[in-house]
């Protein structure tokens, strides 16, 4: 095991900064594209068929 | 040689590849093939994270803010293996007007722009530490950030046309110049680099443990699937955007 | 018509239009004379520190004045209609836009390559180094053209064109500027620009080849 305790895995012998900044970003970049894509679809299939009730 | 999708249709028509050209016949697959990049993305990262945290030993000379390769290195392998991809299908989509191969490129491109940002994010904080520097002006980052460039040209032009069809073969066309300008340019950059600083700061080629390649692999693999589920999303929301009219979309959005 | 005949026509007309239009030239030596004046008062003036970002700044300064030319090479003739007539014409089309681009690169690239030995006093640059600066801009305003009449024919149709036009052609631009700017900083360093010259000159020999045709490809596109 790496890690003594839940505060040194925190910590990452004194880079948490630089490690945690990183996969914060990650994690950031990765919601933000996954709730892009959730609303495109969801405006994409109320388009289609709003189009449909007009006809 | 480029021909509309009616010719291409003609010519080919029969074979087991052009079946999947068409849009009706891809929707599907690509459910599929996005549902199982979803799941092998989310199994690939746990084991991938778990080993880069708790198996992978603490690097001897970088200590632990290596840990950031294990992201670091996958995003810049998928803003490269991305791009090829998309200039690959805009130039398919040039050569037979097969409309699913424009829509690709499309579904392709900002997720590689993502990636991209992500690799350039995380490479600058573990150059800091490692390197005593946020930004270096080497060969390798500086394609990066080119490629992002590339990205965004590309999505910028499609999006400046209100016919869709020009505004597919336009920047089909813009993705194939970059596919042939990157080598140029990183070839061009490196032998600037050379030429302008000293070698003070280069990324070290320090042998790294076995568990640690292996956990930098996995997380390569589920980034991989990632990417492909992200796009093969983005992929069936476009073509519910282009084909709405057609009768089969009904019964698939239900 | 033949086609020495009809390239020799659009080339005529195009230096006719230079000759006649006095602002398709004179506003990029403006233009550049302004952005090569702004540098020094952002960054000091003494003229050791200038002698250090002259080169670049200069080397960008023409690479942006070639940049504002671009929409001059389709946009108006798109416009006035005889767009159109060159693309009916029956002679390849790569071939009469590598006429205008060459008429452009002439008229362009030598009011150019005459203003930047000028500008080079303002950042204190030596007489040599300042003959490879215009030598180096010389060879580069071709280049810069040619790919830039990629995204010109493209954006003759889309919206947004002059910021688009730069977001597409300036990335592409980054070997032209390296060594172009490469080969004045050997000389300013006393070394031989040999290497710089031969790889600017392997540029301008590939985007020759490549180039026009996919401006032709792409006028095609967007005239669709």
């Amino acid at each position: 095991m790496n890690w003594e305790s839940w505060s040194a895995f925190w910590d990452m012998g004194g880079r948490g900064f630089f490690v945690w900044g990183s996969y914060g970003a990650l994690l950031i970049a990765v919601v933000a594209e996954l709730l892009s894509l959730r609303s495109a679809r969801k405006a994409a299939i109320r388009s289609l068929h709003d189009d449909h009730e007009t006809l | 040689m480029a021909r509309t999708e009616q010719q291409s249709n003609d010519k080919f028509a029969g074979r087991w590849f052009w079946r999947y050209a068409a849009p009706a016949a891809f929707y599907p697959l690509a459910g599929k093939i996005e549902k199982i990049g979803w799941v092998l993305a989310v199994v690939l990262a746990a084991i991938g994270l778990y080993m880069g945290f708790f198996v992978a030993p603490t690097d001897a000379t970088q200590g632990e803010v290596y840990r950031v390769i294990f992201i670091h290195v996958p995003a810049a392998w998928m803003t490269m293996v991305i791009y090829l991809a998309m200039a690959f299908w805009a130039g398919t989509g040039l050569v037979l007007g097969t409309r699913l191969s424009f829509m690709m490129s499309h579904a392709l491109a900002p997720t590689g722009a993502i990636m991209a940002v992500v690799a350039l994010w995380t490479g600058s904080l573990w150059g800091r530490p490692t390197w005593g520097t946020y930004w270096v002006w080497d060969a390798r980052i500086t394609s990066t950030l080119i490629l992002f460039f590339l990205y965004v040209g590309y999505m910028a032009l499609s999006a400046a046309f209100d016919d869709k069809k020009k505004g597919d073969r336009a920047s089909a066309l813009i993705a194939l110049v970059g596919a042939i300008n990157v080598p140029i340019i990183y070839f061009s950059v490196k032998w600037w680099t050379t030429l302008h600083q000293g070698s003070s700061v280069r990324p070290g080629s320090s042998s790294m443990a076995t568990t640690m390649l292996w956990a930098m692999l996995i997380m390569t693999f589920a980034f991989w699937a990632y990417c492909v589920a992200a796009a093969m999303h983005r992929l069936r929301t476009q073509i519910i955007e282009r084909e709405a009219g057609a009768a089969w979309l009904d019964g698939a959005t239900k | 018509m033949s086609l020495r005949a009809a390239t020799g026509a659009v080339f005529r007309r195009e230096m006719q239009l230079f000759a006649r239009r006095k602002s398709d030239w004179a506003n990029p030596i403006v233009f550049f004379l302004i952005v090569c004046s702004l540098f020094p008062f952002a960054v000091g003036s003494e003229s050791e520190k200038l002698k250090l970002i002259g080169i670049g700044v200069i080397f960008v300064g023409a690479l942006l004045a070639s940049m504002l030319s671009l929409p001059r090479l389709f946009e108006e003739d798109a416009r006035d209609g005889s767009l159109e007539l060159m693309l009916a014409s029956s002679e390849p089309l790569a071939v009469l836009i590598l006429a205008r681009i060459t008429a452009l690169s002439l008229g362009l690239g030598a009011a150019l390559t005459v203003a930047t030995p000028v500008f080079a006093l303002f950042y204190a640059l030596p007489f040599d180094v300042a003959g490879m600066l215009a030598l180096s801009v010389a060879l580069a305003v071709p280049t810069l053209l040619l790919i830039g009449a990629i995204a010109a024919a493209l954006l003759v149709s889309a919206r947004g064109g002059a910021i688009l036009t730069a977001v597409l052609v300036l990335p592409l631009t980054i070997p032209t500027l390296i060594f172009g700017a490469g080969a004045a900083l050997r000389v300013l360093n006393g070394q031989s620009p040999v290497a710089e010259l031969a790889l600017q000159g392997a540029f301008l020999l590939l985007a020759l080849a490549l180039c026009p045709l996919a401006a032709a490809a792409a006028l095609k596109i967007s005239t669709d």
